[in-house]
């Protein structure tokens, strides 16, 4: 009996840890965090001693697949605030001042959302950062918003996708997703 | 030591000026490293853009889980601390020697170095750290691994600029019965503030942090 009761106690012990641990240390995301630079790759040109041009921006974010489903106008409603990623909010750092439909935005960390429509989207620029997707998204501290044109593709990208390209006024930050693609342009 | 660990850095540079080159630099080459192993065939993917990496990129918060407590509109605080890493995984092999070697400096990570954002001041085991962000590497040994503070941010894992060293750590490696796939860091609060728990394969290390 006691014998019992001490495996019984040494079952649950273990059980136990093991709860205790799964809560502890967490699993790999479904959506991964992923990050982009402008200067394109960044910290790779840092250590290969490959840099031209000083750090502008990143952008951290989390990347659903689409995994055979109707994104746009299906997953992300057409009209409604969406977080542009998954899980924490979407990030973007500028490291100097930039210029962003006209507005400037200082240096710092701000969070981004979207309103999609079929043939715009909505960026918004807010900054009150390291918060949860878009659901407690606060528009009084919008800094700046600016609609953009939807370019769609016949090439489709499985994983949602944010990086920056070089443009001749600027830059633009890329976003992509299934068969479509929005450019804002940041000019510094 | 000091010297093979100086020259370390400067023999990757070779191997990777032996590889083929970077072109006019808006291609991703990524040199080569230990702590991933590339899939035999990866998955396909879209042409145009970078893919899913196999490490994929991780963030922990202290206060833990900070962006749900401000959704949940149950902090008002800013948050104190932030660690932005990769997860590397096993795939079947055992983190010493096959990943990591006894005082070689590790990434503490994957892809980009590690980034750890101090929100405001905090002490480690008596040395202050002051807010900002930093890269943490490490060195680790069989019984204990030392954990360096440096201010090159925004770099690849695989070099580590010295000179910009800013704090110098040791803690003790311990064993863990639980054996962990992916590298894993999460703080963990205790009286005093939280222990920066980092687990991979069977071993756990502590970083302990007062803010």
């Amino acid at each position: 009996m006691k014998r019992i009761s001490f495996l019984v106690f040494f079952i649950a012990g273990l059980v136990h840890c093991f709860l205790l641990r799964a809560q502890t240390l967490p699993p790999v995301d479904k959506s991964p965090l992923d990050i982009s630079y402008y200067p394109y790759n960044y910290p790779v040109l840092k250590i290969q001693n490959k840099i031209t041009e000083p750090l502008l921006a990143r952008v951290i974010y989390s990347r659903p697949r689409k995994e055979g489903r109707k994104l746009f106008g299906g997953l992300v409603e057409y009209g409604k605030l969406w977080r542009l990623g998954a899980n924490e909010a979407t990030e973007i750092e500028f490291f100097k001042p930039v210029r962003i439909n006209g507005k400037r935005i200082g240096k710092g960390r701000y969070t981004l959302y979207a309103i999609a429509q079929e043939k715009t989207w909505t960026i918004i620029i807010n900054k009150d950062t390291d918060t949860w997707g878009h659901f407690k998204y606060d528009p009084k501290k919008d800094l700046q918003r600016v609609e953009l044109p939807v370019q769609r593709s016949t090439d489709i990208t499985e994983a949602f996708t944010m990086a920056f390209e070089k443009t001749v006024t600027g830059i633009n930050l890329i976003i992509a997703w299934d068969n479509v693609r929005v450019a804002m342009p940041i000019v510094h | 030591m000091k010297g093979s660990l100086l020259l370390l850095p400067g023999m990757l540079c070779l191997l990777l000026s032996c590889g083929p080159g970077p072109g006019d630099g808006t291609e991703k080459v990524e040199p080569a490293n230990r702590d991933t192993l590339q899939p035999a065939s990866p998955e396909p993917l879209s042409s145009l853009y970078p893919g899913v990496d196999i490490s994929p990129m991780d963030m922990c918060y202290y206060p833990v889980d900070y962006p749900k407590l401000k959704m949940a509109k149950s902090t008002e605080a800013p948050p104190k601390a932030r660690v932005i890493y990769s997860r590397p995984h096993l795939q079947g092999r055992n983190l010493f020697p096959d990943i990591l070697q006894f005082n070689e400096p590790w990434r503490l990570g994957a892809n980009e170095s590690t980034e750890l954002q101090l929100f405001g001041d905090a002490t480690v085991k008596g040395k202050k750290i002051p807010a900002g962000r930093y890269i943490l590497y490490c060195i680790p040994t069989a019984e204990k691994w030392t954990f360096v503070f440096n201010s090159n941010t925004d770099t690849w894992g695989l070099q580590q600029d010295v000179s910009k060293d800013i704090a110098r750590i040791e803690v003790p490696s311990t064993r863990s019965s639980q054996r962990m796939e992916y590298f894993s860091m999460v703080f963990e609060p205790n009286a005093e503030g939280a222990d920066l728990l980092m687990a991979w394969d069977t071993i756990e290390v502590r970083l302990p942090f007062k803010f």
